[in-house]
């Protein structure tokens, strides 16, 4: 398979769910080695489309195509070559860290005189490795998931899909878990991860953004951020709530968004509103801290998207490059 | 069927019955307590059994045995009444286990040795205590029947080697048949013998919930690898409880076993088998533990106690029942555990069981295994 190769390839996939539409018409293309991030809002059809490639549910239309092997036709040829985490933690509680490790071992047949050294190797690379004989219910949450990825790699899969596998996570750990998945990446592994963390979609080599089960914007970070019509103006302010109720009928401004006490303000032109923005929230008598152009993110980019889909109602028919 | 898949199901679910109390409970004390339970539930000791009494003779003997029968605690003489009326309305009422009526001419045929009469009515919905009411009755009057033979007759014979001068009318109301405990117990033990059932049924709906299922349904293991690997620790477990229980009941209950026991270890197996295939049905199709609890029972328990036999005799019910009945293994478990038990029954007479056991085993698990399918929703 060379590198160029799509190793998943979806074409108008659907699912339905009584009523509702989870996924629709999902054409996608994953090529191999990527990192793809799928992000999108809650419902937008993340975990269903993980699960549909995974095998786990049936497919209502369409067709999706997994290292080369037709979900549909056989789905359990691609089940032996990819590894799928759920969102929830879902190893056996009672069972230890090398158990839940044998166990998987073992229904993925992976080779009797390998087991031990590459048990080994995921004990350690997780850091699982003092811990290997507690039982998996009394891990913290953060080594669950590692161990959920543990068991997922046993079998050196050269696809993973991985549902939100740090929601939940502290910090700390989330920092580990995504270092793990850069190396794993830098290996070649094919990793699809749904996050709902937008600085976790700026680690990925792709980013998919997933909206009301359609496939909206499928890019690197680095052109999904310069998607972003406008540039960015970070305000810092004592009396934030009159500064956001002011800036939405400032010239030029498209889009206001709170972080705390700190807003971002959309602008059609940071060099020309700048000037303009500080001298309006002197004329309003609002008193600023700091004002200052910055680089629109991910963040920005996903709010500005979903909101624009929002705004306008209709779904774009097209993916937008 | 990869033997490795199926070795590493079955390790899994062994470590969790062991390591997972409630589960180690139902599956392997449970059985023990309830047979215990139910048991002795239906073999007390009775006391204080209430009997009315209809003395129409009137006489000096008559009231005398009247009196001897409330002399200790296991009979209560709840009324003394004046026509057969009266007792009728008591034991309808549930008020009074027996009715004890005495015609004239008790005295008189008493002392001559001539056949006393005695009338018992028995309410027949609860033998246990009609039976024990009527024995109490049977034994006082012989008691008293000696005593009355020496003094009044002053014949100074005991009743050995002579039938007893009284004639005992016993009329058991609603339940003729009195069936007796002895009955019983090969009953239950195949009721409760079919708990682990429950925990099949209840063990996939668990993994269904705490997603494990997910986890594993995204491997090359197969659907049967699954399915009979989840069975067979269960299978393990309910041999020790073949073992177990009816030894208990031996010794607990003094139940005579009259058969083979190697025959019965066998026959318990294939009743297993046929019981834990019923109970992974339930739990393909049931998505959470409270429902596959639910429709346990619906299909499993309830059947299991009203419709096998067990307690109501079949041949007292609509075809219909008895048509369904043939697909629960209690029905054809309850028939070899009492043929094995308590006649020595053999293969011989048993094939026709054994097979039913066998066919509904095979037919239960096949139809999970085709049920089961590797994906959610």
């Amino acid at each position: 398979m060379s590198d160029e190769q799509a190793v998943i390839e979806t074409e108008k996939l659907t699912r339905d769910f009584d009523d509702t539409r989870a996924v629709d018409g999902l054409t996608l293309s994953i090529e191999t080695g990527t990192l793809f991030g799928l992000v999108g809002p809650d419902g937008a059809g993340k975990t269903t489309t993980l699960r549909l490639l995974a095998g786990l549910l049936d497919i209502t239309a369409g067709s999706a195509a997994v290292a080369g092997f037709d979900l549909a036709r056989d789905p359990e040829a691609v089940k032996a070559r990819i590894g799928y985490m759920a969102q929830r933690f879902s190893l056996y509680g009672e069972l230890t860290v090398t158990e839940n490790l044998s166990f998987f071992a073992d229904l993925y047949d992976v080779p009797r005189s390998e087991l031990a050294e590459r048990r080994e190797r995921l004990l350690d690379f997780a850091g699982l490795s003092p811990f290997r004989t507690r039982p998996a219910e009394k891990l913290s949450g953060g080594m669950k998931k590692k161990l959920a990825l543990a068991c997922t790699l046993i079998h050196e899969p050269p696809i993973l899909l991985l549902d939100e596998p740090t929601t939940g996570v502290d910090p700390v750990s989330r920092r580990e878990f995504w270092d793990i998945l850069t190396e794993l990446y830098l290996e070649g592994t094919t990793i699809v991860v749904s996050t709902p963390y937008m600085d976790e979609a700026d680690r990925c080599s792709r980013v998919g953004l997933m909206y009301e089960g359609r496939m909206i914007v499928s890019d690197t970070p680095q052109r999904i951020r310069d998607s972003v019509e406008g540039d960015l103006i970070e305000v810092q302010t004592d009396d934030w709530e009159a500064a956001r109720d002011a800036a939405v009928d400032f010239p030029g401004v498209l889009e206001v968004q709170t972080y705390g006490e700190t807003l971002h303000l959309l602008v059609d032109s940071a060099e020309e509103r700048l000037s303009q923005v500080r001298d309006r929230l002197e004329d309003e008598g609002i008193p600023h801290r700091s004002l200052r152009r910055s680089a629109p993110r991910m963040e920005e980019a996903f709010i500005s998207l979903v909101r624009e889909l929002e705004r306008d109602g209709a779904r774009p028919t097209q993916e937008r490059r | 069927m990869s033997i490795r898949h199926l070795r590493a199901v079955f390790r899994k679910e062994v470590l969790h019955i062991f390591r997972d109390r409630s589960t180690f409970i139902l599956v392997l004390l449970t059985p023990i307590s309830l047979l215990f339970i139910m048991a002795y539930a239906l073999t007390v000791d009775i006391q204080q059994v209430p009997v009315a009494v209809l003395d129409r003779d009137e006489s000096r003997l008559s009231r005398r045995f009247v009196h001897q029968l409330t002399v200790g605690e296991e009979l209560d003489l709840h009324a003394r009444v004046d026509s057969l009326g009266e007792i009728d309305a008591l034991l309808r009422r549930g008020r009074i286990k027996a009715g004890l009526i005495i015609r004239p001419p008790f005295e008189r045929q008493l002392i001559t040795a001539d056949g006393a009469p005695l009338q018992i009515l028995i309410d027949g919905t609860e033998p246990e205590s009609g039976a024990f009411a009527m024995d109490q009755i049977a034994r006082r009057a012989d008691a008293f029947v000696g005593q009355v033979l020496a003094q009044e007759a002053g014949l100074g014979m005991t009743l050995d080697g002579l039938s007893s001068p009284i004639q005992y009318h016993v009329t058991a109301l609603y339940n003729p048949a009195l069936k007796p405990r002895v009955d019983m117990v090969p009953g239950l033990i195949s009721l409760v013998l079919g708990f682990p059932a429950l925990s099949v049924a209840l063990t996939l709906a668990h993994e269904r919930e705490h997603g494990t299922l997910e986890q594993v349904m995204v491997t090359p293991v197969s659907r049967a690898e699954l399915l009979i690997g989840k069975m067979l620790p269960y299978l393990a477990v309910g041999m020790v409880n073949v073992v177990v229980i009816p030894l208990i009941a031996l010794i607990t209950f003094d139940i005579p076993f009259n058969g083979s026991f190697s025959l019965f270890f066998l026959l318990s197996i294939a009743f297993l088998f046929a019981m834990l295939s019923m109970g992974t049905l339930v739990g393909v199709f049931m998505r959470t533990q409270p429902a596959a609890l639910a429709l346990s029972f619906l299909v499993i328990f309830f059947p299991g106690f009203f419709m096998t036999g067990i307690f109501f005799p079949l041949a007292s019910m609509p075809a219909e029942v008895r048509l369904e009945a043939m697909f629960l293994p209690g029905t054809h478990y309850a028939v070899i555990a009492r043929s094995v038990f308590l006649r020595a029954a053999g293969l011989a007479q048993l094939w026709p069981q054994s097979l039913a056991l066998l066919g509904l085993g095979t037919l239960f698990v096949s139809v999970a295994a085709f049920s089961f399918r590797k994906k959610l929703g």
